[in-house]
């Protein structure tokens, strides 16, 4: 049997991993003139919504694929995002340029991150402590820079073309764009051998290394490419938004939501990151009450989900659809 | 120099007392709270609104650390039942989410209903003079606390029989299921006692200054960083941690910036885990 | 074959066990009476480890009954079984490598104080434990380490004790040490259960056997019988 290599899928499979990519596509470019109404509050809900399913896509790919809990996912996002807006303020290189030093930044820490953690052997708990401690120091970073960064009054940032930066409904069609073409890239890696490799390592990393997977090297790769993912759309979002601080990227603003929303869709499967981002955007406009008591809310829900959905919604659906119709889980979603 | 080194050494001593809590937990079952600094909070804001009601300090902080060890049997037996359930990397996972949302409700809850929440324990006395150092009441009666928990400590994990059934627990589990000990209560025992160390923590912090509703998420770090660097399940281990990480704190804060001291105590948790994953005392 | 006359210290009825819903050890019947030595023989994956974990409590059993003089501790978790007389000493013998031999064998009489008396006669049975109980238990060798196991199971002064494979990584003259210490507490009127692989080893202290093999009994009988029986000299005593 012939493992598919990236970039030379088997075409008969290709039309059917393709159905949830188009699905959703289709789904992203109709919602504006459904759900919209003109409402900007809406919109801006629905773009940051789409920025929280590229960040967990990912992450899912760094966490969901390959075991290594990264909590830094703001803070690579930042990478990505401060590179750029500096760039461009200290230079007059074109957005273009700042997008991808700020993903190549990104990407190289990430793979560090990864690389060390592969080095030193370090389980769940070590990697997200170090990963932690990193999106710590690189916040305290920001702060300390004042210079450079402006601290916590912020950076605005102007290289942004017009159709990006003032036109809402434009940065919506940029993300769902950028979500559209993460999920390719997720699926066609999930179709190859490296997604073979991935799915190894996650049913037990021993067995695997002993079948000839090389772990560290997939470990690094999944680091590098979901860091790049990340640090793109951080960076992207510098841009739309025109102004950034610490805040933009803190711990506790991106890496605790997209911990639980990628946990919550179901990590290591593809529409994960989407269902979730979409259900915590929904979430979040129900409760525009008190910040304080939607924190309180947040916290339930998070309690009960992972008291009933333990392995997130994409695979209680597709339990329930296979108990439903009796067919044999083909064990990937 | 020596006043900013005992002052280390106190701030020491709370550090310690608050990786105590977390790392019997964590040393225990791979369970890292993430809830404990929010415990802390509870705690604090529970003996303060008692204190309001003209009640004395000391039944005030009694009823503080009761509260605090009420929530942590209360989230042991509920939350934590499923995280035992499961083995490895699943409970770490599980364990993190579940703690984490428990941070949320606790913290969320006591910020939205007292937003300007915060516990002072106002000892009155003169500075006492402390190796020609002035050193304030609060910050002695604070220490003198620290210390005598942690002798107690110590004595009931090395000589009580219910203490080495706790060591063994953390050595090695099945070989104490098959000696008569269940590891379930005793998880329990220590979660509860976990919760009592954090309400004495809140205690001792307010002696030195005000502690307030939003710090649950600081102290979380706090306690992690003192369990990481001090070595799972170690009870000494967490206290020189705390001691030495402590001094740091004061020495860098003081001479370099505020920054810098919480880079370099979260570079202190990182290099421990690439250079010593055991930490300080840890197996 | 029921063994008669006697009463049974333990019963084991029709009992099955396994992991992932797999069984691995199927309608297994046995008795040990007091006093007894009982050895289980079987090679490797016979299912001798799963069958005294699912006895100990270690493991669910699917199906079946364990009955300890009379008293049905079936599904009981582990610990209660311990408390309510079997001491299970398991191949990886877990012990607490961080505290001191004599720590570990104070746990053993958990939860209540280690009385002198048993102290002493673990210390007479092993001298050598004596000499090094304040060594710490991971650092003792691998002879030292199953004398310790052994005690700690002994401290809580246990009905019926369970050995799985005691001469795991032992030198064979240490092995052959370690059956003659065990024949000891044997006539010292203490009911022993023996996995073994090495069979002559196991029938020289034990009263019966069993032979166990793909999960379930094939044959039973006086150690001296099993030890004739051209089977079992076949299969596990490399007799042509």
């Amino acid at each position: 049997m012939a493992l598919p290599r990236l970039g030379a899928v088997v075409s008969g499979n290709v039309g059917r991993a393709l159905v949830p990519i188009v699905a959703v596509a289709a789904i992203l470019a109709v919602l504006p003139s459904v759900w919209f109404g003109d409402s900007p509050f809406t919109t801006s809900l629905a773009v940051k919504a789409l920025v929280f399913a590229a960040y967990g896509i990912g992450f899912n790919l760094i966490f969901g694929c390959t075991n290594q809990l990264f909590l830094c996912v703001g803070a690579l996002a930042g990478i990505g995002g401060y590179g750029a807006a500096i760039l461009t303020d200290e230079t007059s290189l074109p957005m273009a340029a700042g997008v991808a030093v700020g993903t190549a930044s990104a990407a190289i820490v990430g793979g560090l991150l990864s690389w060390i953690a592969v080095r030193r052997s370090l389980g769940v708990i070590f990697t997200g402590i170090v990963t932690l401690v990193f999106s710590l120091a690189f916040a305290n970073l920001l702060l300390g820079q004042r210079d450079l960064t402006g601290a916590e009054t912020g950076l605005v940032v102007t290289a942004a073309p017009a159709g990006l930066a003032d036109d809402r409904v434009g940065a919506y069609y940029a993300f769902a764009g950028i979500v559209v073409a993460f999920l390719i890239v997720f699926r066609a890696l999930q179709l190859s051998h490296v997604g073979w490799a991935f799915r190894g390592l996650r049913d037990d990393e021993m067995a695997a290394e002993l079948a000839g997977v090389d772990v560290a090297r997939y470990r690094i790769y999944a680091a590098t490419v979901g860091s790049a993912m990340i640090g793109l759309t951080g960076a992207l979002y510098a841009y739309s938004s025109g102004f950034i601080s610490p805040a933009t990227y803190a711990f506790d603003q991106v890496d605790v939501r997209v911990l639980v929303l990628a946990a919550f869709g179901g990590l290591g499967t593809l529409l994960g990151p989407v269902i979730g981002a979409a259900t915590f955007a929904i979430l979040d406009e129900r409760l525009s009450t008190s910040l304080e008591l939607r924190e309180v809310t947040y916290g339930i829900f998070v309690v009960a989900i992972f008291l009933g959905f333990r392995r997130g919604v994409v695979h209680a659906v597709v339990g329930v659809f296979n108990r439903l119709f009796g067919r044999r889980s083909r064990g990937r979603t | 120099m020596r006043a900013v080194i005992l002052d280390g050494i106190v701030l020491g001593l709370a550090f310690g007392l608050l990786g105590v809590g977390m790392t019997l937990v964590y040393g225990l079952g791979g369970v890292v709270n993430l809830a404990y600094g929010q415990i802390v909070v509870l705690a604090a804001i529970v003996a303060s609104l008692v204190m309001n009601e003209g009640v004395s300090t000391a039944l005030a902080a009694v009823v503080g650390v009761l509260a605090a060890a009420g929530v942590a049997v209360l989230l042991d037996l509920t939350l934590m039942r499923p995280v035992y359930r499961e083995q490895g990397e699943e409970r770490i996972l599980l364990g993190l989410l579940l703690t984490l949302g428990a941070a949320f409700v606790i913290g969320g809850l006591l910020t939205w209903r007292y937003p300007t929440g915060a516990l002072y324990v106002n000892i009155s006395g003169e500075p006492i003079s402390i190796l020609g150092v002035p050193m304030a009441i609060g910050s002695i009666w604070a220490s003198v606390i620290a210390l005598v928990v942690g002798a107690a400590l110590l004595l009931f994990f090395g000589a009580t029989t219910f203490g080495r059934g706790v060591r063994s627990v953390i050595q090695d589990e099945i070989g104490a299921r098959l000696v008569g000990i269940n590891p379930s209560f005793v998880r329990t025992v220590i979660f509860a006692l976990s919760g009592a160390l954090a309400g004495i923590v809140a205690i001792t912090s307010s002696m030195s200054g005000p502690l307030t509703v939003n710090a649950g998420f600081e102290l979380t770090t706090f306690a992690l960083i003192v369990t990481v660097v001090g070595g799972l399940g170690s009870v000494a281990g967490a206290f020189l941690a705390g001691v030495l990480l402590g001094v740091v704190n004061t020495v860098s804060a003081h001479y370099i910036g505020q920054y810098i001291t919480s880079v370099i105590l979260l570079g202190a948790a990182a290099l421990t885990i690439l250079i010593r994953p055991r930490g300080l005392l840890g197996r | 074959m029921r063994i008669s006359g006697g009463p049974a210290l333990l019963e084991v009825v029709g009992l099955a066990a396994g992991y992932l819903g797999e069984r691995v050890i199927d309608g297994i019947d046995i008795e040990v009476r007091t006093g007894e030595a009982v050895a289980i023989i079987g090679s490797n994956g016979a299912g001798k480890t799963t069958l005294f974990r699912a006895i100990a409590g270690l493991l669910p059993s699917m199906e079946g009954r364990v009955v300890l003089d009379g008293k049905d501790l079936t599904g009981r978790p582990a610990h209660r079984i311990s408390r309510a007389g079997i001491a299970y000493v398991p191949a990886e013998r877990h012990l607490f490598p961080a505290m001191t031999l004599k720590s570990n064998l104070v746990l053993g009489a958990y939860p209540n104080r280690p009385d002198r008396e048993t102290l002493e006669l673990v210390y007479d049975l092993f001298p050598r434990l004596q000499e090094r109980q304040r060594q710490q238990a991971g650092t003792l060798s691998g002879g030292e380490q199953q004398m310790l196991a052994v005690s700690r199971a002994l401290m809580a002064r246990p009905r019926l004790l369970m050995l799985d494979e005691p001469t795991t990584g032992l030198a064979p003259k240490i092995a052959q040490v370690a059956f003659e210490a065990l024949g000891g507490l044997k006539e010292a009127g203490m009911t022993l259960l023996i996995a073994e692989q090495q069979v002559p080893l196991a029938l020289s202290v034990a009263d019966r056997g069993y032979v166990l093999e793909n999960g379930r009994i094939r044959l039973e009988g006086a150690s001296d019988e099993l030890e004739q029986n051209p089977e079992v000299r076949r299969a596990y005593l490399g007799v042509a």
